[in-house]
């Protein structure tokens, strides 16, 4: 993403924003509230569009106009509610409005099957694929998120504050899923606001603060003081990139 | 935000410019009703006639704006307006208890307080949805009016004589004015300062805004709630004790579809139906307006007649009366209309804009839209523990959601065969049994798509009237074929549903106000075919849609000979194998086609099928269609069974076929409901009609009270629903007790 402005009537939500996603990297997206980072998000889904910049996949040029424009190309938003549907059970929520057919039927059997597969695949213990989304815990229900995300072979999976709904326990769970997500080869991109999290997982930060990018660090070579600092007192003329910042 | 600087933002966009509107539309409306007919409404009493008849619905309109604006809804105050009417002349009329004046007012008031307490609990401790709870009571209410009155009226002008104070304030006054009037003007006063001025409007106002931050912010919204469902029923209960103070008696039709004239007057009157908007006087000037509207359609003026009662004569308000079901139509319409003005021109500023675009400026500032930070979470109570994955055999069985309704209806059947062995088990009461389970398991068929994909349609037994009307019209009116009587019943059904459809689905509205809307419309339209008469006598080939499958054969010449064959043919009926054979098409499509998954997703979590791609719009655009379809063809049918129309076909079905589908394990927020529990739940409503009505030892219940026991069975199944099926309380209480028993010290913990 290069270059992306948004204003909603006067207020100028997003000002000339960069943002790279590197194949297989965790990147965490921080910053204070309205400083951007839900908005540049759905812009990166199409679910808002961009007044001006420009957004490349693979080096290719994409222009989304909804969700469903962004998730053929394989990007993946998993929303904070983790939109599921809680009276259905696991694997219909997993294959929601594409559920597998065998003539003008559902197949069930198959459905189930690949639902089982792609929970195994993330590593994760639900139950049962019979058993009712609403009965399960938040971090399972995030799992269900996950997994349904996943099953589309995503290249980028977007977590929309992942960890604010979980104990600590999920907040494990889930952190050693997202590792599992990046040794196949998805790239992340989480919205936090617990440094905590991104610290344990993540392989860069990005800073946003009203609308610009204030910063831009690795991981390895950074502690949660300075992000604290970027994120309180950064500013746009003083912002390194993550290279330049390492090369200090 | 106060008025004041609400007034100082948007100057004339909001309710004060709106107002002002109606005021300038009630003058021309009067002004052209005095040019049309100078003998009516150009008189003094014309004027006075108005504002006596508008005191009592604008009475009731000033409680129903709290509620309103609460984000609720009161359809029940139609009822208990009629219902104070009667317990007050049973109480004090001298042919019943013969009660003074002071004990039968004070327990009339007691019984709006209760009605009012019984609303508000039901809503919010207890979270039924407004609209169910109350119609519900409505229906309860009407039963009542009409079993303590036996349909007849009640007058007490002799005894009123002894007791001038109170019933003077149904009269007019020295000034010259009716007394009503002040009455009204009072109560009018107190309930715009108490809404604009004082904490509980406030408070008022914040719950109808958004409740989760009202929450928040420590306003104790169910108290709030529950107060202004006792506004409003204190104030029917008035407007009720005004009428008998008025007309000295009651008739059992006192407050029908009073609710409709009620609301249509609030939301005309500026309050929005999306909740946090309105005011006081607008409900007023919108209670005038409809009155007005009421009586320029009913065409002139009411005449007062002179009753000879005993030996006492007595002036009868009466009217004029249009053709039967006009005016319903008429405020039907207003209220659908009415319902989409605030949402749409008011809050999108279409007036503003246009004003801006005439004068070439750039359009105002958009009012921030979903920008609300804080917004309601919708929690289902989750089934603490998925009992149906552990159980096996029965368990699994029981830990069904339509369980309930297979165990009730075999408990049933067995119940009406000891009660009645000698008649139950006979072949022509199965066979009536299975007939009206025919109809209502039809329209039941449909509605379990509407009310999974988390909507609801209330009109369904009106559009099976409706459908049954136009038929009945074609053929004896007009003289139609039987195939155009069936094409013009499905057209009139279809549009019907199509009203419903884009009222919901194409304006966003709920669908319990659109479908209300279309209750009195397609009701008002079927009496206004028929001119409130019963059609009969048409050529029988329609009628063959309604026989016996062996009168069919016989019809076309074709005996068949005796044995098993010709005796299934003498049972089943044409009407019971398509309603199975739609049944079927429907559940196989519901449980295990795409398209049924669909409609879960959607009532389960709309935003979540939505963003999984689906069309949730033509998933719900596509079930309500189904729904007035299923309703058509049941209109169609009984109208071939019993070879004629009568306007009040299809009465109470809207109440029988919900209750039906929430029984069969349906959920009134949507995302449940089987096929198969509504076909089992339709049978447990058709049963306990049957029981009611069974002859036991010289005794049968009467229609009224039977309306009653359903109306109280639809409320324990919605709760059943809420508590046992989806809170799970047993198992909540249950851990809570052995939690308790373990260590009492932490189980508030």
């Amino acid at each position: 993403m290069r270059g992306i402005e948004k204003a909603f009537g006067a207020v100028q939500a997003l000002r000339n924003v960069d943002l790279v996603l590197y194949p297989g990297e965790i990147l965490g997206l921080v910053g204070d509230n309205s400083a951007g980072k839900s908005t540049l998000m759905k812009i990166l889904t199409g679910a808002y569009q961009r007044d001006a910049g420009e957004i490349f996949v693979a080096g290719q040029p994409v222009h989304f106009k909804s969700p469903h424009e962004s998730r053929d190309v394989g990007i993946e938003m998993i929303y904070q509610d983790f939109a599921l549907c809680g009276n259905m059970d696991v694997g219909q929520n997993i294959f929601l409005g594409r559920w597998p057919r065998k003539g003008p039927f559902i197949n069930r059997r198959k459905m189930y099957a690949e639902a089982n597969s792609v929970l195994k695949r993330l590593k994760v213990d639900v139950n049962s694929v019979h058993q009712k989304v609403e009965s399960l815990s938040g971090g399972r229900q995030q799992s269900v998120a996950i997994a349904r995300a996943i099953s589309f072979g995503p290249r980028v999976v977007i977590l929309d504050e992942p960890t604010a709904n979980l104990s600590v326990m999920a907040t494990e769970r889930l952190l050693e899923t997202m590792m599992e997500l990046k040794k196949q080869g998805v790239a992340q991109i989480i919205i936090s606001h617990r440094l905590i999290d991104i610290f344990a997982v993540g392989d860069r930060v990005m800073v946003l603060k009203r609308g610009e990018n204030v910063g831009d660090r690795y991981v390895k070579y950074t502690d949660d003081h300075e992000i604290l600092e970027i994120i309180v007192s950064g500013r746009r003329e003083n912002a390194l990139t993550a290279d330049e910042a390492r090369a200090i | 935000m106060t008025d004041e600087a609400l007034a100082r933002r948007l100057p004339s966009q909001l309710v004060g410019g709106w107002e002002v509107g109606l005021l300038a539309l009630i003058l021309l409306l009067y002004l052209s009703g005095a040019f049309v007919n100078p003998a009516f409404f150009g008189s003094s009493e014309a004027l006075q006639a108005l504002l006596r008849d508008t005191s009592r619905v604008a009475i009731i309109a000033v409680g129903m704006t709290f509620v309103i604006v609460n984000k609720d809804l009161d359809l029940s105050v139609g009822s208990t307006y009629g219902l104070v009417a009667v317990i007050f002349a049973r109480l004090f009329a001298p042919s019943f208890l013969d009660l003074g004046i002071l004990p039968s007012i004070l327990l009339c008031l007691i019984l709006g307080a209760g009605i009012g307490l019984l609303n508000g609990v039901l809503v919010t401790t207890l979270k039924v949805p407004a609209f169910i709870a109350t119609l519900t009571v409505l229906f309860i209410g009407r039963g009542f009016v009409l079993a303590l009155t036996h349909g007849q009226s009640i007058y007490y002008p002799a005894k009123a004589k002894e007791y001038p104070s109170f019933f003077h304030l149904g009269e007019t006054n020295v000034l010259g004015f009716n007394n009503q009037i002040v009455i009204f003007a009072l109560v009018a006063v107190i309930g715009a300062y108490v809404l604009a001025k004082t904490r509980w409007g406030y408070e008022t106002f914040a719950t109808g805004g958004n409740e989760q931050a009202a929450v928040y912010a420590g306003i104790p919204t169910n108290w709030v709630r529950i107060r202004a469902y006792l506004i409003s029923s204190l104030c029917a209960a008035l407007a009720g004790l005004m009428s008998a103070a008025q007309d000295k008696g009651v008739t059992p039709l006192y407050g029908v579809s009073g609710e409709l004239t009620v609301i249509a007057a609030v939301i005309i009157g500026g309050a929005s139906i999306l909740g946090g908007r309105g005011r006081v006087f607008g409900s007023c000037l919108g209670a005038m307006l409809v009155i007005l509207i009421d009586k320029v359609l009913r065409e002139g003026w009411p005449i007062t007649r002179i009753i000879k009662v005993g030996d006492e004569e007595v002036a009868v308000n009466a009217v004029y009366s249009l053709p039967v079901g006009a005016v319903p139509v008429f405020l039907g319409f207003l209220l659908v209309i009415a319902v989409l003005i605030e949402p749409w021109l008011i809050r999108r500023q279409i007036a503003g804009r246009l004003w801006a675009w005439l004068r070439g400026r750039p359009p105002p500032l958009a009012y921030e839209t979903g920008g609300v930070a804080l917004e309601g979470v919708q929690t289902k109570g989750a089934m603490a523990t998925d009992i149906a994955l552990s159980a096996t055999g029965l368990g699994k069985f029981l830990a069904r959601r339509d369980a309930l309704a297979i165990i009730l209806t075999a408990a049933l059947w067995l119940t009406g065969l000891s009660l009645r062995p000698d008649y139950w088990w006979n072949l022509s009461n199965t066979f009536a049994i299975l007939l009206n389970y025919t109809e209502l398991a039809l329209i039941t068929v449909g509605l379990t798509y509407v009310i999974a994909a988390g909507d609801i349609d209330l009109s369904v037994g009106a559009v099976l009237a409706l459908a049954g009307s136009t038929a009945a019209y074609f053929l004896k009116v007009l003289g139609a074929d039987p195939m155009t009587a069936v094409a013009m019943g499905l057209l009139a059904g279809m549009c019907a549903g199509f009203v419903n459809a884009i009222v919901t689905v194409g304006f966003k509205l709920p669908a319990f106000i659109a479908t209300l809307g279309m209750f009195y419309i397609a009701r008002g339209l079927a009496a206004w075919f028929v001119a409130g008469q019963q059609l009969t006598g048409w050529p029988e080939g329609y009628n063959l849609l309604g026989r016996k499958l062996n009168d069919i054969l016989q019809h076309y010449g074709i005996r068949l000979p005796d044995g098993p064959l010709r005796a299934f043919a003498d049972v089943v009926s044409v009407q019971t194998i398509w309603m199975l054979l739609v049944a079927l098409v429907a559940g196989i499509v519901l449980a295990y086609m795409p398209f049924g998954q669909k409609v879960y997703a959607t009532g389960g979590n709309i935003r979540a099928a939505a963003y999984a791609g689906i069309n949730t719009n033509r998933v719900r655009f596509i079930a309500l269609m189904l729904a007035a379809l299923c309703a058509t063809m049941a209109g169609i049918i009984n109208v071939a069974y019993f070879r004629s129309f009568n306007p009040v076909a299809g009465q109470f079905r809207e109440l029988d076929a919900i209750a039906s589908v929430i029984i069969g394990g349906g959920s009134i927020f949507g995302g449940y409901g089987t096929m198969v529990g509504a076909l089992a739940g339709a049978a447990v409503i058709t049963l306990v009609r049957a029981l009611l009505q069974l002859n036991v030892q010289g005794f049968s219940m009467p229609q009224h009270w039977i309306n009653v026991f359903i109306g109280v069975i639809l409320i324990a199944a919605v709760l059943i629903d809420i508590w046992v099926r989806q809170a799970n309380i047993f198992g909540r209480l249950r851990t809570r007790h052995v939690r308790g028993a373990r260590t009492p010290e932490t189980a508030h913990g």
